[in-house]
């Protein structure tokens, strides 16, 4: 702006440092976002939730591996942890991702975000990196105290670390697909209020409702309605990929021959979600 | 008095709300139907969709929605300012809006379990389950209107009791039960229509009388924290 086109000079000082782009604005976000999710940098009050979560799953992590230290036996594996921490991360992901994106709209902050250089696919890129980061951490830090406690109790010294090691990384590959699947879910059904309290309501209610669902197919009498029962639940679905793709995870879920049907369904479910959040915030104000 | 029952009314069901409550109870019933189609004994699908689906999962849920909404919604928007600031008794107040609350969530509970039931095994569990889920939506509602003047986040704490109390720690820990809504629910339907469906875990005159200790328990505290009721901005 040249100074010919000032009316009436009022005396502010104008900016004039370095511009920052798209990228800041995301990195911005983003580190927002996690920072929220773990409610660092709010009041006691709102780090109750998360941190009780974390303290649980890590508790459960560190009694895991000193059962397996002291008496040899593996209680659970990487992969079964996960899955028997399910409740909890339904739980955790009912409380971040209304914290994330439901605040926003209710305090009616999303035409100033987008009235910077920021575009709809950017906003909902941080917040799903940060929820991402968010749930897997969640997950895979215990995962990685288990590993501490087997690889420095192991009686067959390098090899034993390393065979340890090829336990763990499939494990946290398993957490992220975990973690990629609960935060669009989330985040598309948080994204659909501005109060909180409903948000999380209807994360649990729609997590909770598939369950049954599973239990009922795999009782109907064809073998092969027995094998799709679990793409009716994320839980299971996850489960299911994570059992034909890791044969000796033994979560549980029996998949047959279905099980690229699985896989295909859980990125298909991802996919989709993030669009479906791209179409909702191509026009929104507040809620 | 009325009143007071007419806004919440409207503040539930208001333009598309009120749809929001249909999928789960419409779930029950679906899945109920699917397995008599299918000529699954009822001794299979009974205990996965009556009880973990029906009694687990709607009821709890359903009234943990409304029964946090009629005045956790309130108290959210600053509105709840101008009925306080009516003359009328607290009492009055809590009453309305638990008594919305109640009639909501057992007609939206009870409806689908007495189709589920009635699918299951006779007319007569139907009305068990729908009586027992009346009952537990009484003491559900009462418990969950209380959490929503405790606590600014009355549906968290309300979920921490459904999924870690009631889900976790009652199928774990034995002493637990004796004050989980849900085992109460299960003993009050079974001791109605006696069917191998229902595994009742605690007597029936606990169950009477705790569920009775919870209605008025949680109403009388719930009326008393509104008389010292203090509103605050959106914090944290």
């Amino acid at each position: 702006m040249s100074e010919a086109s000032v009316i009436h000079d009022i005396g502010y000082q104008r900016y004039s440092g370095p511009r920052l782009g798209r990228s800041a604005v995301f990195g911005a976000i983003y580190i927002h976002g996690l920072r929220a999710a773990y409610g660092l940098g709010r009041s006691a009050k709102s780090k109750i939730f998360p941190w009780l979560v974390v303290g649980i799953v890590t508790l459960v992590a560190v009694i895991l591996a000193a059962v397996r230290a002291q008496t040899g036996l593996l209680p659970l594996n990487y992969i079964q942890f996960a899955d028997a921490m399910s409740w909890l991360i339904i739980f955790f992901v009912a409380i971040v991702a209304p914290e994330l994106v439901s605040r926003d709209m209710r305090a009616g902050v999303l035409p100033l975000y987008f009235s910077r250089p920021l575009r709809a696919a950017d906003y909902i890129g941080a917040k799903v990196a940060a929820m991402v980061t968010a749930v897997c951490g969640l997950l895979a830090v215990p995962q990685f105290v288990m590993f501490l406690g087997a690889a420095f109790t192991t009686k067959t010294g390098m090899r034993g670390v390393w065979h340890e090691l090829g336990d763990l990384l499939p494990a946290w590959a398993y957490s992220l697909l975990w973690a990629l699947l609960f935060t669009g879910i989330g985040l598309l059904i948080a994204s659909l209020t501005g109060k909180r309290a409903f948000a999380a309501g209807g994360i649990v209610a729609v997590f909770l409702m598939t369950t049954p669902i599973v239990g009922v197919i795999s009782i109907l009498h064809s073998a092969t309605a027995q094998k799709l029962a679990g793409l009716a639940s994320p839980m299971s679905l996850i489960s299911g990929v994570g059992q034909w793709l890791i044969p000796d995870a033994s979560t549980g879920i029996f998949v047959g021959e279905f099980g690229p049907v699985y896989l295909i369904e859980a990125l298909t479910l991802i996919a989709a979600c993030m669009l479906l959040l791209l179409a909702r915030y191509r026009k929104v104000a507040s809620l | 008095m009325s009143t007071v029952a007419w806004i919440t009314a409207r503040g539930l069901f208001g333009r598309r709300r009120a749809l929001l409550l249909l999928p789960l109870p419409l779930l029950l019933v679906g899945l109920a139907a699917l397995c008599r189609a299918n000529n699954i004994a009822p001794s299979d699908w009974g205990t996965p969709v009556i009880v973990g689906l029906g009694l687990a999962v709607v009821l709890p849920v359903v009234s943990l929605i409304v029964g946090t909404g009629v005045l956790g919604s309130e108290v959210d928007d600053g509105t709840i300012v101008h009925i306080l600031t009516k003359p009328l008794p607290r009492r009055d107040i809590i009453l309305a809006k638990l008594g919305v609350a109640v009639g909501v969530s057992a007609l939206t509970a009870a409806v689908p379990l007495f189709v589920a039931g009635w699918l299951a095994d006779s007319v007569r569990l139907g009305l068990g389950l729908a009586v027992a889920a009346a009952v537990g939506a009484l003491a559900y509602s009462a418990l969950f209107l209380l959490l929503s003047l405790l606590t600014r986040r009355p549906v968290l704490l309300g979920l921490v009791y459904i999924l870690v109390w009631e889900g976790l720690l009652g199928r774990f820990v034995s002493g637990t039960r004796v004050l989980s809504i849900e085992q109460y629910v299960i003993t009050i339907a079974d001791k109605i229509a006696p069917t191998a469906i229902l595994e009742p875990k605690v007597s029936v005159p606990v169950a009477v009388v705790m569920a009775a200790i919870f209605v008025v328990g949680c109403a009388v505290f719930a009326i008393d924290r509104l008389r010292s009721f203090s509103m605050a901005g959106e914090t944290s």
